[in-house]
């Protein structure tokens, strides 16, 4: 296989001392902000944006790429340790896991944990480097127009599937494409709803939205109702390890990453969905069904197993198509755009040393997030500690920081706040938002591609649905869009991960995830998106 | 325990926690109306109705054979709007969104708006302190302000921490990262050397 030469390549060119080095950093930093309650990945490579002033193009990707994996090992232990509910997509780890650390286990579901996502990672990786030039076969050849049709179907995905509630999900989505709008337009040069405020002209930029959305608004959010008195962490004591639990994790892991990883690859993919469907299926075919909701290792290993290779599936149409579908993804892909490469079908042959690195970085990355998490659990468990005030007080700080290093103009913080704010009440009253980052990133190359082929066309609408490719990706597109919210009115409320826990599994299995899955969640993607 | 009455110096964890919480977690029924979610969806369709009417200002220049920079602000004006209508209509029949989870919420816990209030007075003055001051001192008592806000004992613990970890931050990104930040005269003065 050419894709194996190709890693080979990469792999060589990722084991230079500097690029060790970043992909180092990248983990221990991912780990140490999924630790962290209220930090995600998301907004730390938000924060991190700045640094692409200073950074060569592989080093800077190697660093995010780091975050971006070690954001979900931290991720797990926090729900594992933590007494409190979490994000959406460690919420079905949190159910057993806590209950496993209750129950004095707390250091086998770490390292299940652990041993899961590296080998999922690893699996998912690889599945990743054989798929990627393949996908780029397929899509080598797609009109404008069928790219608009995959914009929108990520748009609607983003949307609709995977938040708690629908409408919500378009409006965030709304907004954000708003927020995109604003500047000047690239094709004709004219100004769009920027008030007539000059530093608007230029667009407001994507730095201060993420930052504003995931880490002033969070903060506010918090600040508003938090939870008062020491923080409780569970002990990770308890045997490590055994070779029954072993025996009892292999399948799961398996399961999990082939669950994860095809369903993490399609543009509306996330890491959510697959969690759930994991957790469903291990609870069904389970030996000891007796053990779930009371600390089963099995609900810990496949959904962890799931989450971690949605996280290298999403990477597939990013890289290929340049289509993000998670908040993270399309921060990666603003990195990628301020070096003035694009990604998309053509990314494998014109920038092949920078993405069989990237690559390779993530398989070598991977290895050192299990040497970094499976010994020095405890050091983790420390951060976890970290008294809020100062906690929130700091993620303002590096807010400030980091917005403020883009045009050193303060403008840009009043913004931040002002954006912060709105990112604030989204959370009190459930509008995810995540739609809102990909809806601003993602909008203005929706935009330019229908354009374009309305160019072609000169004018004729008929021209989107010209390929059997837009076609059938407009009409799942129409589908994730009518199918949630007809399920809704039909049958009410989704069941919640609880009831789910508690054995009511999934209610329609046939076309199954979308109802048991999203129940209750609200930031789509969860772990990955803050 | 979700029944009890929040009470803030109480942790609200004991040995059936997970449990507990997890309970607390189902949404609650809804009662009545929610003003701040109509708020919220007046706002969306506003915004819908701006994009709608101002995109009919944006010049079209020159030939206009193809689609020109009005039409993806009409259609995004529309669904906005679209959305804002459907919203608004499920608000009204007692539709309430899930409030946003995350591990340091207590959902049982009501709004604290003096601490959101402390915050946004603070990071508003520091944005306009930065260019006065320098960041690092703008910067440490914002932070001071927060952690006080957000539960911090004392005077003195808040302004070291901060002061410690917004000089540390600043010398690394400014002279190892060379990013643009104002030191103030005295840290600027101070580190000239390195």
């Amino acid at each position: 296989m050419g894709a194996l030469g190709d890693l080979a390549g990469g792999l060589a060119d990722a084991l230079t001392p500097v690029n060790l080095l970043f992909a180092l950093l990248g983990v221990v930093l991912g780990t140490a902000v999924g630790v962290l309650p209220g930090i995600g990945p998301a907004m730390t490579v938000a924060l991190l944006l700045p640094i692409t002033y200073a950074l060569e193009p592989t080093a800077a990707l190697i660093l995010f790429a780091g975050i971006y994996y070690g954001g979900m090992y931290g991720g797990s232990t926090t729900s594992i340790l933590l007494n409190t509910p979490g994000e959406s997509s460690s919420i079905m780890t949190a159910l057993e896991g806590n209950q496993m650390a209750k129950a004095g286990r707390g250091a086998a579901a770490l390292a299940t944990a652990a041993l899961g996502s590296f080998v999922a990672g690893t699996i998912a990786t690889l599945l990743l480097a054989l798929v990627a030039p393949t996908v780029v076969d397929l899509v080598i050849g797609i009109t404008a127009a069928d790219y608009f049709a995959l914009a929108v179907l990520a748009f609607v995905a983003v949307a609709t599937v995977l938040g708690s509630s629908p409408l919500r999900g378009l409006a965030s989505l709304g907004i954000g494409l708003y927020l995109g709008l604003v500047g000047t337009d690239v094709l004709t040069g004219q100004e769009r709803f920027t008030l007539g405020v000059p530093q608007l002209a230029d667009g407001i930029d994507v730095v201060v939205v993420a930052v504003a959305l995931f880490a002033v608004g969070e903060s506010l959010y918090v600040a508003s109702r938090l939870r008062r008195g020491p923080v409780q962490v569970i002990a990770a004591s308890g045997p490590w390890f055994t070779r029954r639990d072993l025996r009892r994790s292999v399948g799961p892991w398996l399961r999990g990453t082939a669950l994860g990883f095809p369903l993490g690859a399609l543009p509306a993919g996330g890491a959510e969905i697959p969690t759930f469907l994991s957790y469903a299926t291990e609870r069904k075919l389970t030996k000891h069904p007796e053990e779930f909701g009371k600390g089963a290792i099995e609900g810990v290993a496949g959904p962890e197993a799931a989450n971690n290779a949605a996280a290298a599936g999403v990477l597939v149409p990013l890289l290929t198509l340049g289509l993000p579908t998670s908040a993270t993804a399309a921060i990666i892909l603003v990195a990628f755009q301020s070096y003035g490469i694009q990604p998309g079908p053509t990314l494998l042959t014109s920038e092949s040393t920078l993405v069989w690195t990237l690559i390779a970085s993530l398989l070598v990355g991977n290895l050192m997030l299990l040497v970094l998490n499976l010994p020095l659990a405890r050091v983790w468990v420390q951060v976890l500690r970290v008294p809020r005030p100062y906690l929130y007080a700091g993620i303002l700080m590096f807010a400030s920081l980091g917005c403020y290093a883009v045009n050193a103009d303060p403008l840009d913080l009043v913004l931040l706040l002002a954006i912060g704010l709105l990112g604030f009440a989204m959370r009190r009253y459930g509008w995810p938002v995540a739609p809102a980052i990909v809806g601003l990133i993602l909008g203005p190359v929706a935009e330019t591609n229908l354009r374009r082929a309305l160019a072609i066309s000169s004018g004729d609408l008929g021209v989107l649905l010209d390929t059997w490719f837009s076609r059938v990706v407009l009409a799942l597109a129409l589908l994730a869009l009518v199918v949630p919210i007809v399920l809704r009115a039909v049958r009410g409320r989704r069941s919640t991960p609880e009831e789910l826990a508690a054995g009511e599994g999934l209610r329609h299995p046939d076309h199954g995830h979308r109802e048991s899955v999203g129940a209750r969640t609200d930031g789509p993607g969860g772990e990955e998106e803050r | 325990m979700s029944g009890a009455a929040p009470d803030p110096d109480v942790s609200t964890t004991d040995a059936t926690g997970a449990h507990a919480s997890a309970a607390s977690r189902a949404p609650a029924p809804p009662a009545g109306i929610s003003r701040g979610e109509l708020a919220m969806v007046v706002l969306l369709g506003a915004l819908g109705l701006y994009l709608l009417l101002d995109a009919a200002n944006i010049a079209v220049p020159g030939s206009s054979n193809t689609i020109g920079p009005r039409f993806f602000p009409y259609l995004v004006g529309g669904v906005v709007l679209a959305t804002a209508l459907a919203l608004g209509f499920r608000v009204l029949r007692g539709d309430r969104g899930p409030a946003d989870e995350s591990e340091d919420v207590d959902p049982d816990a009501p709004t604290s708006w003096p601490s959101v209030g402390i915050i946004v007075v603070a990071f508003l003055g520091h944005a306009l302190l930065i260019n006065v001051i320098g960041w690092p001192l703008a910067v440490t008592l914002m932070f001071a302000l927060v952690a006080w806000a957000l539960g911090a004992r004392g005077v003195v613990r808040p302004l070291l921490a901060g002061g410690v970890l917004s000089v540390f931050v600043w010398i690394v990104f400014v002279k190892a990262l060379n990013v643009a930040l104002p030191g103030g005269t005295l840290l600027e003065l101070a580190t000239g050397w390195l």
